[in-house]
């Protein structure tokens, strides 16, 4: 056990436990009931088909990857028998799909049906084609008490014009939300904490969308060319008093965005503003090192801006990127490969990031029950209020959580991608991926595993094997 | 002994191990040019016959070399035919155990062999690495392979009769190599004839004399002895007389298609005296196309083009030289080209941030050149950003709308140039490519499992990537050479290339006496 020099708080006490405990219990028993809502039912259950057969799952990604490239109903139907043609024992539905497809009006119904099968599937990770057709969803989820951050999907940025039409679709939103969200009911749940005015207006944006030179081995020219549209981003923010979230993506480009982001916001420009972020990943092994950096910059040359920079603890969206990366080239991997130790990662990262509160303003991103009740526990414990912590879920995967954070009264956000069918297909797969995995907390809750076995506290490897 | 696995690429995302490269390139810039002796036995004659210069700095002196004589090559002969006997009866164990011994050594090596090959190839950084981990790889495959060659095949036995099939090394194996892996090449080359028990004489490009010195150093320091491995710098007229000679037989060759076919007529020679066949191992050029289909990820497709077109200035053998479109996608993929293309940095191979280094010498930049003037005078060509003034530049380049008769759609051009095609469908394009001689690599991009299996069934190529960039073979992953006019059909860092090495004898002896077997 690890007592906290600066609180007092014990790492691993019983008295942080049994907070961790009872706020989890709270947060499950505002969950929404699932039969109130049927469609996620739906969906609930072609993905537990899914994560139980690895190959029907491939069939899956592949299909749903391939959607917007087909040209007709008859391509798309030639696709889908194509994947599942390497499914060894397709379930029986699907047996009756390839039978379909051996006629050309029954390849027509097959791929409408499975065209809107995807479609469904993406509406619900996806919330609208472009920023003012969201704005409706996005005003629900506010007077819901959840607040968004919106993110805009694209295609890959491979030449200047990509980059400059994605900085101008990002600029547009920053124009299209702050002009929308004014018009917003009050919720002064969700618009300050102690640091002062939390903007309603907030965009993530992508830093190898603003550049196609982004290159892992030479970050110097991506930057610089990158820094062109997002300074002209800061100063729109700014302006508009709006948050600008800047994403990370995977390890190739981690290091360019994080000294990009925090060389660009010491610009004396910047002091006064806007309100910025950055994003922490748990999953890598060197995030507590990165943890240590960003602080050292917010004691340091952040110190001076008048809105303290948002950190996002996520666990990581590319594990599977970054695992089949480096054994392809033989590196060490740089992810956590135990669910466990990358979860007693997102812990610690948790508490050192509430007790670095002061400087930074922290956002606990997970879908994991038990990570949001620990980091809340903790920080009360700590003797912060709620206000305090942000809580942050992606759209369609964590709504019901959403939904049960704001009914506790947390401060929650969600992350909700906007863009077209095309360009979402990327993230869709991504999210498919981790709402499939036979590791995630969500396919477990998805099994039925009971609350406390949901709720106990992660065992790193270490401590498994009897190592100190 | 651990089983196979490929050393691994240095990990350049990493700001650390980046920074390690620049004193590397300054230690090797610190040592002067590397003189490449004439290595015969442990004669070694210097001279400077040969001036190996920096591409992108034509006034750079990387490496001065003598230029092997005819009596030369003879003596060269003479003492590789004496070294032949006593490595041939070396156990297989024994020989390979020297070969991972030079693995070691050139591990020990690698930012030195891999800053020489920046300097004296222009090969940059990423790539140049990789070229000094595939000459380690070769070396530790190729030792296993020689080890488990030497335990024979089974054959079906009977009672009675013993039946046993070995392989015995052929004696000596003339390597000679190009520049664009000028140590991946010449290495592998060199490591199967020894790890076969053959004596070996390289010689190596003109262009490319003191990266072969390097690797000659680290077999002999390895354990390589005197009078099994030779080392004869020179131009053509070198390999040349070591293809006439009757003594000779293996040639190992990689490069261009004309010098292979001119090879391989002069092996089929059988000179009075010659009492044997020579064996051929040559991997020549190539014309490699990539396909795309209406389904294809062109996010993807783009990214993997820039690298297979224009990574190395577009000279690999594997390199991308024809894009056969899928019409639906066909002008979308050119103008996300031609505008990628204008993002690409032609610069000198040691700045990490250069995507496009100088070709190899004025001769090729002049080649190059003159097919961008008949593309700009036959289609539409695309061009990307200025290139330096010094130095053997050329940019990289687009071209679409050609004829179909086009000779930039035919001949292998070697350099930074792209040609786009439009087809109707995707077996169109198996059909153009199926009308070329070449078929070393390929690409497909597509989504459907149908038209990938389709594709792989069609196109007559050695290595058909689907879904990635078509170059970056991996030994033992991508056993990796061409068919048609493209090579002799060996697959080098594969299962069956230490094969070409070598002589087959079955031994079957009667175990019966007297009716008893015994």
């Amino acid at each position: 056990m690890t007592i906290d020099a600066h609180t007092g708080v014990p790492a691993g006490s019983s008295a942080l436990e049994a907070e961790t405990q009872r706020v989890g219990h709270s947060i499950a028993g505002a969950l929404p009931p699932a039969a109130r809502h049927p469609i996620q039912a739906l969906d609930g259950k072609a993905m537990q088909l899914a994560s139980a057969d690895q190959e029907l799952k491939a069939a899956l990604f592949r299909f749903v990857d391939v959607v917007p490239a087909c040209r007709s109903m008859d391509d798309l139907a030639r696709h889908l028998t194509g994947f599942l043609h390497e499914v060894k024992h397709p379930p029986a539905p699907l047996s009756v799909a390839m039978r379909m497809a051996d006629s050309r009006a029954g390849r027509a119904a097959l791929g409408a049906a499975a065209a809107a099968g995807v479609r469904h599937m993406a509406h619900r990770f996806i919330v609208g084609e472009d920023p003012r057709a969201a704005l409706p969803v996005l005003r629900d989820a506010w007077k819901r008490g959840v607040a968004p951050s919106v993110d805009l999907l694209g295609e890959a940025t491979v030449t200047p014009r990509e980059a400059d039409d994605y900085a101008s679709r990002c600029a547009e939103a920053l124009t299209t939300l702050t002009a929308a969200t004014a018009q917003w009911p009050t919720r002064p749940r969700l618009e300050g904490d102690s640091h002062g005015v939390i903007p309603r207006a907030n965009l993530s944006v992508k830093i190898s969308a603003l550049t196609p030179l982004l290159r892992p081995h030479a970050p110097e020219r991506g930057q610089a060319d990158a820094a062109e549209r997002l300074r002209p981003l800061l100063r729109q923010a700014r302006e508009a008093g709006a948050h600008l979230h800047i994403d990370s993506e995977s390890l190739d480009t981690r290091d360019a965005v994080l000294d990009l982001a925090l060389r660009l916001l010491a610009e004396p420009e910047f002091a006064a503003g806007p309100s910025a972020g950055i994003v922490l990943q748990a999953y890598l092994r060197d995030s507590p090192q990165m943890l240590h950096r960003v602080l050292n910059w917010a004691r340091d040359a952040g110190k001076s801006r008048a809105q303290p920079l948002t950190v996002r603890l996520v666990k990581g969206a590319y594990w599977d990127h970054e695992m089949v990366q480096a054994r392809q080239h033989g590196w060490e991997v740089p992810v956590f490969d135990a669910k466990a130790d990358c979860d007693a990662n997102f812990e610690d990262l948790t508490r050192r990031l509430i007790d670095a509160n002061g400087l930074v303003r922290v956002a606990v991103a997970s879908h994991n029950l038990r990570s949001l009740a620990h980091a809340v526990a903790y920080n009360r414990l700590r003797g912060g209020t709620d206000a305090d912590l942000e809580l942050q879920v992606l759209k369609g995967l964590g709504d019901g959580l959403a939904e049960a954070l704001a009914g506790c009264e947390l401060r929650v956000r969600a992350y909700c991608p906007v863009g077209d069918l095309v360009a979402g297909m990327a993230y869709l797969v991504r999210r498919l991926l981790e709402n499939t995995a036979n590791d995630s907390f969500l396919h477990d809750q998805a099994a039925g595993v009971p609350l406390d076995d949901l709720l106990s506290a992660p065992t790193p490897s270490h401590v498994l094997a009897g190592r100190p | 002994m651990k089983p196979f696995s490929n050393e691994p690429v240095l990990e350049l995302r990493r700001a650390d191990v980046r920074a390690e490269l620049a004193s590397a390139l300054a230690e090797s810039d610190g040592r002067g040019p590397v003189r490449v002796p004439v290595w015969i036995g442990e004669d070694r004659r210097e001279g400077d016959e040969l001036i190996s210069t920096d591409p992108g700095q034509p006034d750079r002196v990387v490496a001065v070399a003598a230029c092997a004589s005819a009596g030369e090559v003879d003596e060269a002969l003479r003492r590789a035919g004496e070294g032949a006997g006593k490595w041939a009866r070396t156990p297989a164990g024994e020989r390979a155990r020297i070969l991972l011994a030079a693995a070691r050594g050139l591990r020990a090596r690698r930012t030195r062999a891999a800053a020489l090959a920046v300097r004296e190839c222009a090969k940059p950084w990423p790539e140049a690495d990789a070229d000094v981990c595939e000459a380690i790889d070769f070396l530790e495959y190729y030792a296993r392979g020689a080890i488990e060659l030497a335990q024979g095949a089974p054959l079906l036995q009977v009672p009675g009769e013993h039946n046993d099939l070995r392989w015995l090394p052929r004696g000596i194996a003339a390597v000679i190599s190009p520049w664009n892996f000028p140590i991946a090449i010449p290495c592998g080359m060199v490591a199967a004839a020894l790890a076969t028990g053959n004596s070996v004489v390289l010689k190596p490009a003109e262009q490319a004399p003191g990266c072969a010195q390097l690797l000659c150093e680290v077999l002999r320091e390895a354990g390589v002895p005197a009078d099994v491995l030779a080392l004869l710098p020179g131009e053509g007229a070198v390999g040349a007389a070591l293809v006439r000679d009757p003594r000779v037989h293996i040639i190992a060759f990689t490069g261009s298609a004309a010098v292979g076919l001119e090879i391989w007529r002069t092996a089929a020679e059988t000179p009075p005296g010659q009492k044997h066949l020579k064996r051929v191992i040559a991997e020549m050029g190539g014309k490699n196309c990539v396909l795309v289909d209406a389904d294809a990820d062109l996010d993807e497709v783009v990214p993997a083009m820039l690298n297979s077109a224009f990574g190395y200035a577009g000279q690999k053998c594997s390199a991308a030289a024809r894009l056969l479109c899928h019409e639906s996608v066909h002008d979308v993929l050119v103008e996300r080209l031609a505008g990628a293309i204008t993002t690409l940095q032609v610069g000198q191979a040691q700045n990490l941030a250069t995507d496009v280094p100088p070709v190899i010498e004025q001769a090729a930049q002049e080649r190059v050149s003159a097919y961008r003037d008949k593309a700009r005078a036959e289609g539409r060509l695309v061009e990307g950003a200025p290139v330096p003034a010094a130095g053997w530049f050329a940019p990289p380049a687009l071209a679409a709308e050609l004829p179909a008769e086009s000779s930039i759609l035919s001949e292998e051009i070697f350099g930074p140039l792209l040609a786009v095609e439009r087809v109707r469908d995707i077996s169109d394009a198996c059909d153009r490519v199926d009308a070329s001689p070449f078929a070393l690599t390929g690409g497909l991009f597509s989504r459907n499992p149908d038209t990938v299996e389709y594709v792989a069934g069609r196109l007559p190529v050695g290595n058909l990537y689907v879904n990635r960039e078509i170059t970056g073979a991996m030994v033992g992953r991508q056993p990796f050479g061409g068919n048609r006019l493209s090579g002799t059909g060996t697959k080098a860092g594969g299962p069956g290339y230490l094969l070409q090495f070598v002589e087959p004898r079955t031994v079957t002896e009667n175990t019966v006496r007297h009716g008893l077997v015994v």
